[in-house]
Formats: C-alpha cells, structure tokens, sequence
C-alpha cells in the first residue's frame, strides 16, 4: 500500500534529484569552470573550457617564473647615482620588480592558516573545560550560565562590531598591528567558543557516567577520568568540533576587515580576496582560482568531518 | 553541601571560569558597553562626546533607517519562507534511503560549509550582465526579457538575488534538522492514514505536518534569528543591499563615519533579538 513505485514516479523522483543537485552544485561548477577558462571563452555559457587556462593556478601558486621588468632609462639613472645610498636603490628596483606577484595568495593563506586553527585550537581546549563543567557538575549558578552561553552564541558580530573596536582603541591596540592581530585572534576564540560548548556539551551527557565512575573507583581522580575515559571516548566529536571551530574562523570577513583593512601584510583569505576584487587587478580566471583555492581546504575537512556526522545528527547545525 | 559536592562545585567553577571570564569579556561586557555608546558622539579614534538621545532621534527621523528596515524585513520574510519550504522539500524527497543517498547529501552539504567569499564570485559570475548564464538563459535562449540587465547592480533585485543565494546557502540546514524529526515519525501512522483512504497529499497533510510543526517553528525562529544579523553573505554578494546589518556597518566605517549613531541602531537590534531568542530558550530548547 505504501512505498509503491511507479516508472514515472521513478523518473519523477531522479529528476528532482538531478535538479537539487545541480541547483546546489552549480555555482561551484562556475567558479571551477571560469578559473580554468581563457578570457576569450568566459561569454561562452558552456561549462566546460575550450582549452583549458592553468595560468591562474600557477600564478597564484607562484609556479610562474619571475617575468623580467625592463627598467625604464630614467629609474635606470636614479639607480646608477652614486650619492643614492644602497638601501634606497633596493627599494626602487624591489617596488618595480614587485609588479610581478600581484596577488601573494600564500602569505594570505599562511595567515588565514594561523588565525583559524589557532583559534579553533585554544576554542578548543576552553570549550571542553566549560562544556564538561555544565553539562557534568553540579554547582550553583549553572543553569545561569547554560542560559547564557546560548544566548551569546546567538548574538551575530555585527551587534559586538562597533563596542569591540572602540574597546580595543581606548586599550589602545586597535592602532597598531601586532594589537589589531591579537584582537582579531581573541575574537575568533569568542565567536566559536559558544558552538564548541554547545556542541561538546550535547555530547557529553550522552557519555554514560557509570565509565567515570568506574575509573574513579579505579583510584583515578576526577581530572585524570575525564582525560583517560570522556575526551578517548569523545574523539570524533572533538575533531569535529575542531573542525567546525575552524571553518567558522576561515570563512570570517567582518572583523577581519574591521580590524586588519589597513594592514595588508596580515590579511586573511577572505579579506585579501574582497580587496583583489574591488581591484584595479580584478580578473575572473585569478578570482575564480582564488575562490577554489580558499574553498578547497573547507570541502576537504568537510569531508572528513562528514564521516563522522553520520546519521542525521544536527549537534552543530544549529549555527547559521 | 557535604564536603564531596563542595569539592565538585568548586571543580565546575574552576573549569568553566576561563570561559566565563572571555565571553563575559567579549561579548556580554561588549553589549552593555554598546548602550553606552549610543549616547555618545563617538569618533573613529575614540572620542566621545555626550550627546543624551540625539542618535536615537537622528536615528529615528533618517528615512534609510526605515528603508534599512522595510529591505530586512523583506529580506527576513523571502529567506525564512523560502529555507523553510525548501528545507521541507529536500527532507521529504530524500527520507527514504537509495542509492548514492551519501553522495547527493555529500553535494547539497556543500554550500552551508563553503566559505561565502568564494561561492559569491561564483554567483556574481552566473548573474554577470555580460558573461552571465543567467542572463543568457533568459534573453538569448529563452527570450523571455528583452535586453541583458545587471541584477546585482540595481538595488531592487539584488534583494531578490540575496535571497535565492541565502535559500541556495542555508537550506541544508534547515534539511537537517527538519530530516532527524521526519525519519521518527512511525511507519505505522502513515499505513493507518492510508487504510483511512489518505492519498500521498493527504497523509503530507494528516500525518507528516502535525508531526513537523515543532520542528517547523524551530526552523523558523533559527531563520529569523540568525538572518537578522546576517552580514557578510549580504555584503559580500551585493553591498547595494542595505539590511539593517550593512546599514550599521556603513554608519560605523565608511564615509561620514558615526559610529554613535551604530551603535544605537545595534542596540534596538540587540532589542528585537532578545526577544527571538528569549523565545527560543523558553520555548524550543531543551538544555
């Protein structure tokens, strides 16, 4: 009576998959297909390349060789002016011959690498702490704190944008570079902090307590129970929680551009991408190799992370 | 309190102090740090001057404010309705398990995990006045609009563009969780419907919507919540797209900077929040 399967019902159920998949899958298909494409071929509304462009790749990769710049005769003169000193001629020739790498993608990964894991690690390391304590101990003020956790994982950062900023410009750090560095890193621990709690903290109360118990009456004290038996047993969760920590910290753009727009040595991805775009240097083929290079990492620790979120769990879904 | 729980307490309140003391920092000092910025003049550098009320009436007399809140409500109305319906849908056609079930799932993941600044180039790509499939699709192939038109350019569909890229980016989620409530519902609620004469639309209605209303409501209220603060999607896609958020945001960093009158705007933001997730503390979680 139920679950009877007709040939149209068939058809009619491959198609609505054919086209979920294609509508989810389709931007991704574009940025992949113009990354790889010739200029002459990007009005071309077919996916697939004509012959295919690695020109972007390479260049971004720095797989290119150094393109030599002709120095032009006037700078060529200012540089051979022996009362010039030695330093100044570095700077000239280095500002001309820097045109060649427009776009240093890997120092911007670098630092989207640094800000991310090690916010997603000390996020980490702060949201056990907290998640065993509210969901494991009993202690006055808890329920309080659970409450509030919540609630601080739901208030956005465009509500903290303008309070945090002029925080860190009365404390003063918000004016140099280092400071504007470390605020942004404290951020990132803040904005992933709540997820991480929320999530380790679902997962803990599903750890029986019988197994710490056990190891207690072993002779284990309770710190020593929840390093030999809850985070062994909570592994999976752990790295997922890691994971998500991270991806939060690599997609983040607003406190990046808040704190670090007017310093372009320590860019991250999605900042340094933003400012490539609204660029004079602005091509798709470079943008598109760009966006596939910052998406890259994500889809593989997403991946990975998948494996381990199988059966429809929603522990972290809630976020977004 | 025996000397054994005494000893747990203060164990949790060891642990949970480093956590305490950085969101108290960073986010709830933050808050209450913002109300009092509203009532000042307050300069990029730091500067303040008191100013009592004065950017909440400048606030509450700009007509961008209230165009900022007709597009957010727009915004929030389009994307909600529409995460939610086609939450439901994906749910409903991928409940049953087939073949390659892991990959399609692996597939419409993507785009909740991708990282905004790469998938908007993508979809300013598709919506490119020259280069655009989109725009091919509808005047070269199906000859539908007569001329080639920059959607994200102007204002009034870049809303709509917002919209179908937020659906498009946040759906999964809503599949999630709208997935783990609909694959508990028993099998023998829809053989009874059936045996009552309920065809296939029938039972959606009889059976899986009584069923899904909680988790509905849920999807519903996480939408709203989350969107009402939503930043960079918006920005990022289509900055001509004035939601409350790139409203604040401009007022803080761009221009005539006035970062006073933000933070004024956050705070009846942060007002209209509370109350969404007051809503969902009280009455959906469960913690």
């Amino acid at each position: 009576m139920l679950g009877k399967r007709t040939l149209t019902g068939r058809i009619g159920f491959a198609l609505a998959i054919l086209l979920l998949v294609s509508f989810s899958l389709l931007p991704f298909a574009q940025i992949l297909s113009t990354s790889l494409k010739h200029q002459y071929d990007w009005g071309n509304p077919s996916l697939i390349p004509q012959t295919i462009n690695l020109d972007a790749y390479k260049e971004l990769l720095g797989l290119t060789e150094a393109k030599k710049v002709e120095m032009p005769a006037a700078i060529q003169k200012i540089l051979n002016n022996p009362k010039l000193p030695q330093d100044k001629k570095d700077a000239i020739s280095a500002k001309y011959m820097s045109n060649d790498n427009l776009f240093p993608f890997g120092k911007y990964m670098l630092n989207s690498v640094i800000f991310s894991v090690g916010a997603a690690t000390f996020s980490l390391v702060f949201s056990v702490m907290g998640a065993y304590s509210i969901s494991r101990l009993r202690f006055k003020g808890q329920v309080v704190i659970q409450r509030s956790v919540l609630f601080v994982y739901m208030v956005g950062g465009v509500l903290l944008m303008v309070p945090l900023y002029q925080m860190a410009m009365n404390i003063g750090l918000a004016s140099s570079l280092w400071g504007s560095a470390f605020c942004l890193f404290l951020i990132y621990i803040v904005q992933t902090l709540p997820v991480g709690m929320y999530m380790l903290g679902n997962y803990f109360r599903g750890i029986p307590f019988a197994l710490e118990e056990a190891a207690m009456m072993d002779g284990c004290s309770r710190k020593e129970a929840i390093i030999k038996v809850v985070l062994p047993l909570s592994l999976p969760m752990l790295a997922t929680v890691f994971i998500y920590c991270f991806i939060i910290g690599w997609n983040e753009y607003l406190f990046a551009s808040v704190f670090l727009k007017q310093y372009p040595e320590f860019h991250t991805l999605p900042l340094a991408l933003q400012e490539l775009f609204v660029s004079k240097n602005a091509i798709w083929d470079r943008i598109m190799a760009a966006s596939m290079l910052t998406l890259a990492p994500i889809v593989i620790c997403f991946l990975f992370a998948s494996r381990f979120m199988k059966g429809g769990k929603t522990d972290g879904g809630v976020k977004g | 309190m025996t000397p054994l729980e005494r000893a747990e307490a203060k164990f949790g309140w060891k642990l949970v102090t480093p956590t305490i003391l950085i969101l108290g920092l960073l986010i709830l000092y933050p808050l209450m740090y913002n109300v009092y910025l509203s009532f000042f003049d307050v300069q990029l550098n730091g500067y303040k001057t008191f100013v009592g009320f004065e950017n909440y009436i400048k606030l509450l007399t700009n007509t961008d404010y209230y165009s900022a809140i007709g597009t957010t409500s727009l915004y929030l109305l389009g994307t909600v309705v529409g995460t939610t319906l086609l939450g439901l849908a994906m749910a409903l056609l991928l409940k049953d398990p087939f073949k390659g079930r892991g990959l399609v799932n692996a597939a419409i993941m993507l785009p909740y995990v991708a990282p905004v600044i790469s998938v908007v180039f993508g979809w300013q790509f598709l919506f490119d006045p020259i280069s655009g499939v989109v725009n091919y699709l509808f005047v070269d192939a199906l000859g539908i609009w007569s001329e080639r038109t920059n959607l994200i350019g102007n204002p009034d569909s870049a809303l709509w563009v917002v919209v179908l890229f937020d659906i498009w980016k946040h759906a999964p989620i809503a599949y999630l969780l709208i997935l783990s409530k609909l694959v508990s519902v028993s099998r023998d609620q829809y053989e009874a419907a059936a045996i009552d004469g309920y065809g296939p639309i029938g039972r959606f209605f009889h059976v899986t919507l009584p069923e899904l209303y909680f988790v509905l409501a849920t999807v519903v209220l996480l939408r709203l919540i989350w969107n009402l603060n939503r930043f960079e999607d918006v920005y990022l896609l289509a900055p001509n797209v004035q939601t409350l958020p790139i409203f604040t945001y401009y007022q803080a960093f761009t221009g005539v900077i006035d970062q006073g009158l933000a933070a004024a705007t956050s705070v009846i933001q942060l007002a209209v929040l509370s109350v969404f997730i007051w809503f969902y503390i009280k009455k959906i979680m469960k913690w």
